[in-house]
């Protein structure tokens, strides 16, 4: 409660400067540029398949903490939710009945991305949150079809904190991912940077030149300066330009490089909400010129938001930059090795950081009849769940959980053998290599895994990792 | 100095580090890798196995032809000396071999015996249908020449009922083998080049094949072998008859054979392989190397599995101890290719596949 109104009474210092009034033309570009990007991403993962590999052939889904109750669609209902997505994106492009698309969007992809954290990628979620943030932004005001069907107040301008609360929201991306590099393995051995330079290249001549180590710690430290600096360049108009280019530089160069998708795209695009509202008005013109649009007149109406509707919003924006400033740092909580326990890792924008596989074997034992049978995990999960459940603890205790669910009160056939389990026990002996280490013990076969439950506290059933 | 003359300066620097190949160590380079595990690994397999099963069908007509005790011997030398050659080529399930599902009919076991017996009294069977492959292929003929000692083999092709059918059927099924594996061997040099030219790091390159069938191989060695006959998938009880060669109790013979073929798929023969990739992304200053660590458990498992003693179908119940440790070791292999070497070479497990050998 504290942090909420030390946060009102930080923008009351300002004055609620932050309700003053700019340009439209940011907002509407983003939103634009946004819509666009949804679309094609959403396309794309339709098209190669990964709704049906991913969502739809796995048996078991690992679901998020706090989420267990949410209900897994049927297959029919999952290529609905796509096409909600799509129609969503569509109509955040258009500004045409923006504020529902926005939430149609939002709801949709944050709710299939919660289906199964196997999927979580830092990319998704900052999709997620951008998407929330969009239901609330005055995004279809200019240059819209909800503006021009008189379906909003049309308005060229936008208070300062809709254009504010983005670069927030980009500033934490960089921002966090910078400091997570701050550690040893990243500036010290340049892993696992240098192990996937090396393996990464497919042309001869780069490929040689990114064998070279000094290349990967040249890599590693431009990388860590470049997150924990570039907002700052971004944001001065002297620097700005440079700045810009570095940023198509370093996420071409991790597209060229690694498999991460649209997320260089995504970033690309996203920073171009520090430019001025000069440049974007400029982007509007030509948009306009394209669709041949010369006619829609500019409208200079512009909105006094009352005391009170002031303060909900400046509350409802510190609240959310708190819950944003405060996520990242949870790890503090706890006493064991991020990378090896990943108590707090999720939702931290930690990219990169760790290269991680794991060999998990699992046990059931029945404490009745005392029979004990090894599990073969294919049985159960996806090669691609296999491997992310291999080396995250968390999936480890869920998917223990699961096989007593599957072991108990049941007759279990292998080979022709009919094997009876009633109070199934489930121990599981896991082996992790991470960064560049040879593998260490992460889950003894002593612990009975059924015993212990998946929750927010300390995980001392883990061995401790020695770095 | 200013903005520009550092992003110069940057390029220069770029480029001439880019073309000074000669300050590199030693070169590797993945294409170089899977031209020589297709060419000196791969290749000289498949043809090896290729000869082993056309002498086999050779010396089953010869067999049927004339059914001798001397006849008999040559036919088992022959099959033994097959299967042995299988556990060389078998981890190279990928392209054609993997399209004419080779690996399969070549090798499910435990063979079903009661369909072999119907299909012999019938006569009428199609023995590629998906209910027959547990009644063709190595593991049957292992029923059919050793199920019993050399008087009663001999008799049941020569004076039993069915003898005219057996004989049929024993060389139905190496003619089915010869002939679809000369197709597969004949498609391979099309798909040779597209191997090698598959030389990325991702999904679906050829390191990437190569890498999940080795370690998938190395599962069939811990689990097929070993572990389904051990009784550790079935709650503890042991399994004699699902050990591989069964009836020939050749089953230690043969998963020694599997680790020679193991380590030769991991080492590149005398060539470039992973142990040179693995080397090459380490660096000098890694110690032990993982190559090292590796190509001793290798050595490791080979002597667990002699400690066995044969037959394995025997000693599952005999020497518990014995057979509990070579699948102990196996399974540090395996974590060595899932861990340690799949983070080195950035390299996804991606099979996803049912049981069988």
């Amino acid at each position: 409660m504290t942090g909420i109104k030390s946060a009102i009474s930080f923008f009351k210092l300002r004055n609620f400067s932050w309700f003053k009034t700019v340009s439209a033309a940011p907002l509407a570009v983003y939103r634009i540029g946004f819509g666009l990007l949804m679309l094609f991403s959403t396309i794309r993962f339709i098209s190669k398949g990964w709704v049906q590999e991913i969502y739809i052939d796995p048996a078991f889904h690992f679901s998020y903490y706090g989420f267990e109750w949410l209900p897994y669609p049927t297959p029919s209902v999952l290529y609905l939710l796509f096409a909600l997505m799509i129609l969503g994106a569509v109509l955040i492009t258009l500004g045409l009945f923006y504020r529902f698309g926005a939430t149609l969007f939002f709801l949709t992809f944050t709710y299939v991305e919660l289906l199964d954290k196997t999927n979580y990628l830092n990319h998704y979620y900052f999709v997620s949150l951008i998407a929330f943030l969009m239901i609330w932004l005055p995004a279809n005001r200019y240059f819209s079809l909800d503006a021009k069907l008189g379906r909003c107040t049309a308005s060229d301008s936008v208070p300062l904190w809709s254009i504010r609360i983005l670069q927030f929201q980009i500033a934490a991306v960089y921002i966090f991912a910078g400091i997570a590099k701050l550690e040893t393995d990243w500036l010290i051995h340049a892993q696992p940077l240098k192990y996937w330079l090396h393996t990464a290249h497919h042309w001869e001549y780069i490929g040689n030149f990114l064998k070279q180590e000094w290349v990967a710690y040249a890599f590693a430290w431009a990388g860590c300066i470049y997150d924990l600096t570039i907002v700052l360049f971004l944001s001065i108009q002297k620097t700005r330009k440079f700045a810009y280019m570095a940023v198509i530089v370093f996420h071409l160069m991790t597209w060229l490089l690694f498999p991460i998708g649209v997320f260089p795209w995504v970033m690309m695009f996203a920073t171009t909400i520090f430019f001025s509202a000069h440049f974007h008005e400029k982007i509007i013109r030509i948009l306009k010129k394209i669709i041949g649009d010369t006619k829609t007149p500019s409208s200079v109406v512009v909105s006094f938001p009352s005391q009170r509707l002031k303060k909900v919003t400046t509350a409802f924006l510190g609240v959310y930059i708190m819950i944003q400033i405060i996520l990242p740092f949870r790890y503090l909580l706890y006493e064991g090795d991020l990378f090896w326990s990943e108590q707090g890792y999720r939702f931290s924008w930690r990219v990169m950081l760790m290269e991680k596989s794991g060999h998990a074997t699992f046990y059931v034992k029945d404490k009745k009849s005392g029979i004990q049978t090894e599990v073969e995990n294919r049985d159960f999960l996806t090669p691609n769940q296999e491997k992310m459940m291999s080396t995250q603890p968390d999936m480890i205790l869920q998917f223990a959980h699961h096989l007593e669910d599957v072991y108990r009160d049941t007759v279990i056939t292998q080979y022709g053998v009919d094997m009876k389990f009633e109070e199934p026990e489930v121990y599981a002996e896991v082996y992790v290599a991470l960064n560049a280490r040879p593998h260490q013990l992460m889950v003894d076969k002593k612990h009975n895994l059924a015993a212990i439950s998946n929750d927010l506290t300390e995980r001392n059933w883990l061995s401790p990792y020695n770095r | 100095m200013n903005i520009k003359s550092l992003f110069l300066l940057g390029t220069v620097s770029f480029i001439v580090f880019a073309c000074n190949k000669d300050e590199d160590k030693e070169e590797f380079d993945r294409g170089a890798m899977l031209t020589n595990m297709a060419s000196a690994v791969i290749e000289p397999s498949y043809t090896e196995m290729n000869n082993q099963l056309i002498s086999l069908h050779s010396s089953a007509v010869d067999f049927t032809a004339s059914p001798t005790a001397a006849s008999l011997n040559v036919l088992k030398d022959g099959f033994v000396s097959a299967y042995l050659s299988f556990q060389h080529c078998k981890m190279y399930n990928f392209g054609p071999m993997m399209d004419y599902g080779v690996k399969n009919a070549m090798n499910t076991y435990p063979a079903d015996t009661a369909i072999i017996e119907s299909n012999i009294s019938s006569g009428s069977y199609t023995l590629g249908s998906v209910s027959n492959i547990t009644a063709i292929g190595l593991p049957a003929i292992d029923y059919l020449l050793y199920t019993s000692d050399e008087v009663t083999v001999l008799n049941s092709f020569t004076v039993d009922a069915n003898a005219g059918n057996r004989k049929t059927y024993l060389t139905d099924i190496t003619q089915k083998m010869k002939e679809e594996y000369a197709l597969a061997v004949s498609a391979w040099s099309n798909y040779k080049a597209d191997f090698i030219a598959a030389d990325g790091n991702d999904v679906s390159s050829s390191t990437t094949l190569l890498f999940n069938e080795f370690v998938k191989d190395i599962e069939l060695l811990k689990n097929a072998k070993i572990g389904i006959p051990a009784g550790y998938k079935s709650g503890g009880q042991v399994l004699p008859d699902y050990v591989e060669g069964y009836y020939s109790q050749i089953s230690i013979l043969l998963a020694k054979e599997s680790i020679v073929g193991l380590t030769n798929a991991f080492n590149g023969g005398t060539g470039l392989g992973f142990d040179d990739y693995i080397k090459d992304v380490e660096g000098e200053e890694v110690s032990p190397s993982l190559v090292d660590n590796i190509n001793a458990q290798f050595t490791l498992c080979d002597q667990k599995v002699s400690a066995i003693g044969t037959p394995l179908s025997e000693k599952v119940n005999t020497n518990s101890t014995a057979v509990s440790e070579a699948y102990a070791e196996i399974k540090k292999l395996v974590t060595y290719c899932k861990t340690d070497m799949s983070s080195t070479l950035g390299l996804l497990i991606t099979y996803q596949d049912n049981d069988g050998d």
